[in-house]
């Protein structure tokens, strides 16, 4: 049975079949909701990128090619956010994939009471963004921030310090508060990974005298290629259009210190008024994102060929 | 193969280490808001609340202004009417998640279906079209859906906020029911068929007692993404009547005459039903994310 319903028979599957009608009523308003919402906004983006569109001057709106693109690429506040944003995706995506193995290694363990942990591991995952954000808020205040309190508590510190507005700590700052809300996805990718690893191969190279960090390099890694791809593609994707984060943790700040990408894009627009050049850099950040997306997507398919 | 009690008991230490990781931000915003603002203020602050209070709960519930609030020991107004809205919000949020779950439970199921087992030209095309669209940067699109909203006279209303949902949800939805619905035994339904149903009773009485756990998986993916989205509720949204959860305390935690207190409050009933759907679905949660992501 389970021969029967691989990749290959579902795409050339004959079944008794029903009217077009129904094909056409049960996916038109599928494919008409996500239409409206995903190829409109990236054609409407790309034709206000070669405009001119200031929001101080709404009835001219010149068409100016793509001078808004050279203008932003130019701009050394843009430079500044792309640099921004590599330094927090270097940051995070490695944090994050090191340590969802890890914690995917740990849940593996049969051990009593793990179970709780498994459950507990999707926590950070599940709740808003913006709660988390303001979790870590509330935790790195510089003047009440619990973090403080125990730093000073053991002595470790003599006065507060002011971890989201000290220009070089910020940026680890809203690292960590990432870092925290991301690392259960992976784990939980790894360690259904894990799971799939045949018990029987594990033993045998244990009598054969394998250590630990021989086992681990040559039966885990392998095993854990593919999740693994999925999840740099994916964490990368996800740390590039952080958002939610820097709203209720810097606003960007202090000075640009935290200013990513996408707060720079919503900036521009919002905060300059300058919704051309908002759009362009949107542009630009969709257009890097639609390549990781197609890789992701070849990742998954051949995947599926391969199963 | 045993572990020698030595390893047993550092993994048990770092599983305990994991677990204060995950717990310790939560319980400390949860001790947060059952204190009063000076006993945050302390170097260093309390842990535990003492004696804990349900004051600023009852604010937020009542409007009945806490006793700690008269003392002005801190320069600047200690509570802000902003977090009167929670109760509202909260509402709002769980309008239009349920909303979102429906939808998908009800056109997700029929497209995936359609996907899964009918034949037609440019099904393909489709298919990979609403995947390729489920991964689209809020931010890249915020402005234009903004219009879209506006155009359809949609603004500050729950139900342009469910359109928007939907739209980003069932993409993920199709992916995730049509790799389930393909995984099911196709012999029942063909029987079922030959037998005289067609494809929409096959789905009713045959596959959807069968896809229980998916649609478990889907119903809890696109409950999270809606309760949580920020961006284009941010956007969209503008008064009481509309504003979700995560866009009421963002404005409070920015807000700088809020109460870290009552910020406290704002996190832990923002949290709540997230937790708890997390816990009670966590295993459809995590075989659906494993499914449309983890294929090794």
């Amino acid at each position: 049975m389970s021969a029967r319903t691989g990749v290959k028979s579902f795409w050339s599957a004959r079944g008794a079949g029903s009217s077009t009608a129904y094909r056409l009523a049960t996916l038109a308003p599928v494919l008409v909701l996500v239409a409206i919402f995903t190829l409109f906004p990236f054609v409407y983006s790309a034709v206000t990128s070669t405009h001119q569109v200031l929001l101080t001057l709404p009835d001219q709106t010149p068409f100016i090619g793509l001078q808004n693109y050279l203008d932003v690429l130019r701009d050394s506040s843009t430079q500044n956010a792309i640099k921004n944003t590599l330094v927090f995706t270097l940051l995070t995506v490695p944090c994050v994939t090191v340590l969802g193995l890890a914690v995917a290694l740990l849940l593996n363990q049969q051990i009593r009471g793990f179970g709780i942990l498994r459950a507990l591991v999707l926590l950070p995952w599940a709740i808003p963004l913006v709660s988390a954000g303001i979790i870590w808020r509330l935790l790195l205040h510089g003047d009440f921030g619990a973090l403080n309190g125990l730093l000073l508590q053991l002595g470790v510190v003599h006065d507060y310090m002011s971890w989201l507005s000290s220009p070089n700590l910020a940026m680890y700052a809203v690292a960590l508060a990432h870092i925290w809300r991301e690392f259960p996805l992976p784990a939980i990718l790894f360690l259904a990974g894990l799971q799939l690893i045949p018990g029987d191969i594990v033993d045998a190279s244990r009598v054969d005298g394998a250590g630990l960090w021989a086992r681990f390099r040559n039966i885990t890694l392998p095993y854990l290629r593919a999740p693994l791809l999925i999840v740099l593609v994916y964490e990368t994707m996800i740390s590039v259009s952080v958002f939610d984060l820097v709203y209720v943790l810097t606003g960007g700040g202090p000075g640009s210190a935290t200013t990513l990408f996408s707060w720079y894009a919503y900036a521009t627009t919002f905060t300059f008024l300058n919704p051309g050049q908002g759009a362009a850099l949107s542009f630009i950040m969709a257009a890097f994102l639609l390549a990781l997306i197609i890789m992701f997507l070849r990742i998954v398919r051949v995947d599926e060929g391969e199963a | 193969m045993k572990r020698s009690r030595l390893a047993t008991a550092a993994l048990i230490a770092c599983g305990v280490l994991l677990a204060l990781v995950i717990l310790l931000p939560f319980l400390w915003a949860l001790s947060a808001s059952l204190q009063t603002e000076l006993a945050l203020f302390r170097r260093p602050p309390d842990w535990t609340p003492n004696p804990p209070s349900l004051e600023n709960y009852l604010y937020v519930f009542t409007g009945q202004v806490p006793n700690a609030y008269n003392v002005r020991g801190l320069l600047r107004s200690p509570i802000t009417q902003e977090a009167r809205v929670l109760p509202i919000g909260l509402m709002n949020s769980l309008e239009v998640a349920l909303s979102v779950v429906t939808v998908n439970l009800v056109l997700g199921t029929l497209a995936s279906y359609t996907f899964a087992r009918e034949r037609f030209r440019g099904r393909e095309t489709a298919y990979l079209f609403i995947l390729g669209s489920r991964l689209l940067p809020a931010m890249a699109v915020a402005i234009p859906i903004f219009l879209i909203i506006k155009a359809l006279d949609l603004l500050d209303t729950k139900i342009g906020l469910v359109l928007i949902y939907s739209a980003f949800t069932l993409p993920f939805t199709i992916w995730v029911l049509t790799l389930y619905f393909r995984s099911l035994p196709k012999d029942i339904e063909e029987a079922a068929m030959v037998d005289g149903c067609n494809r929409f009773d096959a789905l009713r009485h045959v596959v959807l007692p069968l896809a229980a756990p998916g649609l478990a998986a889907i119903g809890a993916f696109s409950f999270l993404f809606s309760y949580d989205e920020f961006v284009f509720a941010l956007f969209t949204t503008s008064s009481t009547s509309s504003k979700t959860v995560p866009v009421m305390i963002a404005a409070i935690s920015v807000n700088p005459d809020a109460s870290y207190t009552l910020i406290a409050v704002g996190i832990v009933l923002s949290v709540l039903a997230p937790i708890a759907l997390a816990l009670v679905f966590r295993r459809f949660i995590t075989s659906g994310l494993v499914a449309s992501m983890g294929r090794s």
